[in-house]
């Protein structure tokens, strides 16, 4: 007998809810236009809407857009790919190991409110002005979150769900990958939805700075060409690149945390 | 009652780490605990105890007698300073399926389904595919979720997860069983349901079982003996015998039942105010 | 005082690997100055005033754009939870640009308002505004009904319970958000400078990478590192501090 899911309470209350916001962003759009056409901006300042949308439809029909997102999504993912998995590990080792945490504590709380974007001329010293250095960046600005995720995941792992696998045999080795990375994932991938949009927005910096095509490249570029319906359009695209990722991996995290959003759901019996 | 029986012949096939005897000999055992931050406290003193296979024994005393501590070392998650532990003659050197334990909080794996869980120390002792799937179905059936197997721990309330709990220990057939207050997460009448059906299932595959409580009532229904634990650092302060007809439906309203609960809640009741006065010096 | 010594110990060995690599030719001196050499050159450099007048600008910039942003962001937020009509027409503004990464900014101030202060001031200030709006709205909401009342029935007015009461109940997440955006107004200004100005320490960065002067590069890139810190700490002391009657 599989059992169903009970329709969460208040759904029609959340689709009304869903639906205000949209009609919101309608009306903004709306107002937008009415802005920059009723003559109290220039169109310098604020171009229209209809210019802005125009501008970005060419882009895309000239390939522009699609070549620009596609190289700054790569270098973002490439990078926040890197610091998920070494991020994590060593998140987890920490946790686990005291001198490893001994060392990296001081590291850890320096590093975090520090302008990391700062050591981005370093990096370009050493890598030059190319995707690898623009990747390292990501890496180094979108890794602390995770780390500290993944610490904090870890150290909550019940002592009474490694006891209980203890009890059945399980070895350390098993314990660290059947019962610590499963229990300590909702955190973890906490950690991983605050470190994306980082990595989106780092990547745009780098581009911005160094230049080499990419979505910050051809916005800084409309930027010195006084170009102002590129720059607008350069921010919706990425304001839409940003709000994709960031429901991609809301919706990940829903299909890999099935089982603890569940705790939301009422219970029955 | 059927269902069991066919299962106790299939035990041929499993492998056992404790075979036959499964006494226990607890030797003045003193335990320190070191907290990573204040100061060390001594949770258990001198304690001596011996407990005959297939017992019922209950661990009773006020809260921080170290009765939970006791019982962890036994199950071998804390490390025995002084003195010693041995079952089946054997010294305690671990945690292992002989010794299952049951927590108060279920510490059911919340990412694996009913299934998956009691499935996790089946397959940790090397059975067959099959015979994983026939075992874990039957003890799941033997605790009553049946129909539920597929829905994950955040799912089900919490008689259902004790049960499920209590499923995952039984299914890898330890021959001790370690309770550690069990059922103290649940609503009263939960916890009487399940004392009776806690009952019922070792009455069929007799075990020794170690059920660490704070509740006098359920001590005495449950166990056959009651060992009076004092408060902090832990003595063993009285055993009593506590031996009743479980079957007699009216056991709580006779006479001796009630005798019995008395004598004993007056051995904790100075314990109890003791644990409390040192509670309030400390705050 | 050990204990912070035992603490910061590993930076400590990490500074000395620094040295020695570098003196002892493991690393190319060229792409990693020796620290010694390091600050060295940022003592000159605060010596020769450069990098006082830098930092100036760099902070006179992010702390106006950031007053800006917890006065009228705070002010906003507020407002938000307290008056319903207001959170009706600003709410949809603040969701729809949360997810707007802030630094995308940059190149449209720098369109308007070009090079200068302004632009830089313009970013932060539309930058912070969001984590001290959200702060501030989601801490006068969370203000106990109870309290409210207790004020309300012993006769004050609306307007005296919105400040007995509700800001300073909101207090704790409002400052948290402005911690937010301390840290942030430090990004911000970076990579503003970084890009597009003519003084500030970001720019001093570029200047000296460009110019081969890379001692002086890395001693400014440590100073707004060691900056944005110590900002981080002290503010966390003075939040500490205002915090104090919360368990």
């Amino acid at each position: 007998m599989t059992r169903r899911r009970v329709a969460m309470p208040g759904l029609v209350g959340s689709m009304a809810w869903w639906m205000a916001r949209w009609i919101a962003i309608a009306v903004l759009l709306v107002a937008w236009e009415g802005l920059a056409r009723s003559g109290l901006v220039t169109p310098f300042m604020l171009p229209s809407l209809s210019v802005v949308l125009a501008r970005i439809w060419s882009d895309a029909l000239s390939g522009d857009l699609l070549q620009n997102l596609w190289l700054t999504l790569y270098r973002a993912l490439a990078g926040f790919a890197i610091a998920a998995g070494a991020g994590t590990a060593l998140g987890v080792l920490i946790a686990r190991n005291r001198f490893i945490r001994w060392f990296f504590d001081p590291l850890i709380s320096v590093g975090f409110p520090m302008p990391k974007i700062a050591f981005l001329p370093i990096i370009a010293l050493w890598l030059g002005y190319n995707d690898a250095s623009k990747m390292t960046m990501v890496v180094f600005d979108s890794i602390f979150p995770v780390v500290t995720a993944a610490i904090a995941g870890t150290l909550a792992v019940e002592k009474e769900l490694l006891w209980s696998a203890r009890n059945m045999g399980a070895s350390e080795r098993q314990l660290l990958w059947e019962i610590v990375l499963p229990a300590a994932l909702p955190q973890v991938l906490t950690g991983l939805q605050v470190a994306l949009p980082i990595a989106l927005i780092v990547s745009i910096v780098a581009e911005m700075t160094m230049g080499g095509a990419g979505l910050g490249s051809a916005m800084m570029v409309a930027s010195r060409f006084a170009d102002s319906p590129g720059v607008f359009a350069g921010i919706t695209e990425i304001a839409v690149a940003g709000y994709c990722l960031v429901k991609c991996m809301a919706l990940l995290r829903r299909r890999l945390l099935l089982w603890h959003q569940e705790a939301l759901a009422p219970a029955t019996a | 009652m059927m269902r069991y029986s066919a299962l106790r012949g299939q035990r041929a096939g499993v492998r056992r780490i404790v075979s036959g005897n499964s006494n226990i000999v607890i030797d003045k055992v003193s335990h320190l605990y070191r907290p990573s931050r204040g100061r060390e406290v001594l949770a258990l003193d001198d304690v001596s105890l011996e407990i005959r296979g297939q017992e019922f024994i209950a661990l009773l005393g006020p809260s921080g007698c170290g009765k939970s501590t006791l019982l962890y070392l036994i199950g071998g998650f804390l490390a025995t300073g002084k003195g010693s532990i041995s079952v089946g003659g054997k010294p305690v050197a671990g945690p292992g399926p002989d010794r299952g334990i049951v927590f108060q909080h279920f510490a059911l794996f919340p990412w694996k389904t009913v299934r998956a869980n009691i499935l996790y120390g089946l397959e940790k002792l090397g059975l067959p595919r099959a015979e994983r799937e026939r075992r874990a179905q039957s003890f799941i059936d033997l605790v009553g979720l049946r129909g539920f197997e597929d829905s994950y721990p955040s799912q089900l309330s919490g008689g259902m997860k004790q049960r499920a709990a209590i499923a995952r220990t039984l299914a890898i057939d330890p021959a001790i069983l370690l309770m550690d207050e069990p059922f103290g997460a649940l609503d009263a009448q939960t916890r009487n349901l399940m004392q009776s059906e806690l009952l019922a299932i070792w009455q069929r595959s007799p075990k020794t079982v170690i059920f660490v409580t704070h509740d006098v009532r359920e001590a005495v229904y449950l166990a056959d003996r009651v060992v009076v634990m004092s408060a902090r650092p832990g003595r063993v302060k009285a055993i009593v015998d506590t031996k009743f007809d479980r079957s007699d439906s009216d056991i709580f309203k006779t006479k001796a039942f009630i005798d019995k609960i008395d004598e004993i809640w007056c051995l904790v009741r100075d314990e109890a105010l003791k644990a409390q006065a040192r509670e309030d010096e400390s705050a | 005082m050990t204990g912070a010594l035992h603490r910061y110990l590993p930076l400590v060995i990490l500074a000395l690997l620094w040295e020695a690599a570098t003196r002892l030719g493991i690393v190319s001196t060229l792409a990693l100055p020796p620290l010694s050499q390091v600050l060295r050159a940022a003592y000159d450099l605060a010596r020769s005033g450069d990098l006082l007048t830098n930092a100036a600008a760099s902070l006179y910039r992010a702390g106006a754009g950031l007053a800006l942003s917890i006065v009228i962001g705070g002010a906003l937020g507020i407002a938000m939870a307290w008056w319903r009509p207001v959170n009706v027409v600003v709410g949809p503004l603040v969701e729809l640009f949360y997810p707007v990464p802030k630094s995308a900014l940059i190149p449209v101030t720098a369109l308007w308002l070009g090079f200068g202060d302004g632009s830089k001031i313009l970013l932060i200030f539309l930058g912070c505004m969001i984590p001290v709006t959200l702060g501030a709205f989601n801490g006068a909401r969370s203000s106990d009904q109870a309290l409210i009342w207790s004020a309300r029935s012993m006769g004050a007015s609306r307007l005296r319970v919105l400040w007995d009461v509700v800001v300073p109940s909101a207090l704790p997440e409002l400052l948290n958000g402005v911690r937010t955006a301390l840290a942030l107004s430090f990004v911000l200004l970076v990579s503003a400078e970084l890009i597009v100005a003519r003084s500030g320490l970001g720019y001093m960065i570029g200047f000296l990478g460009a110019g081969g002067t890379y001692d002086g590069m890395f001693a400014a890139v440590l100073t707004v590192a060691f900056l944005g810190f110590v900002a981080d700490r002290i503010y966390q002391r003075l939040m500490n501090r205002v915090l104090q009657w919360r368990e």
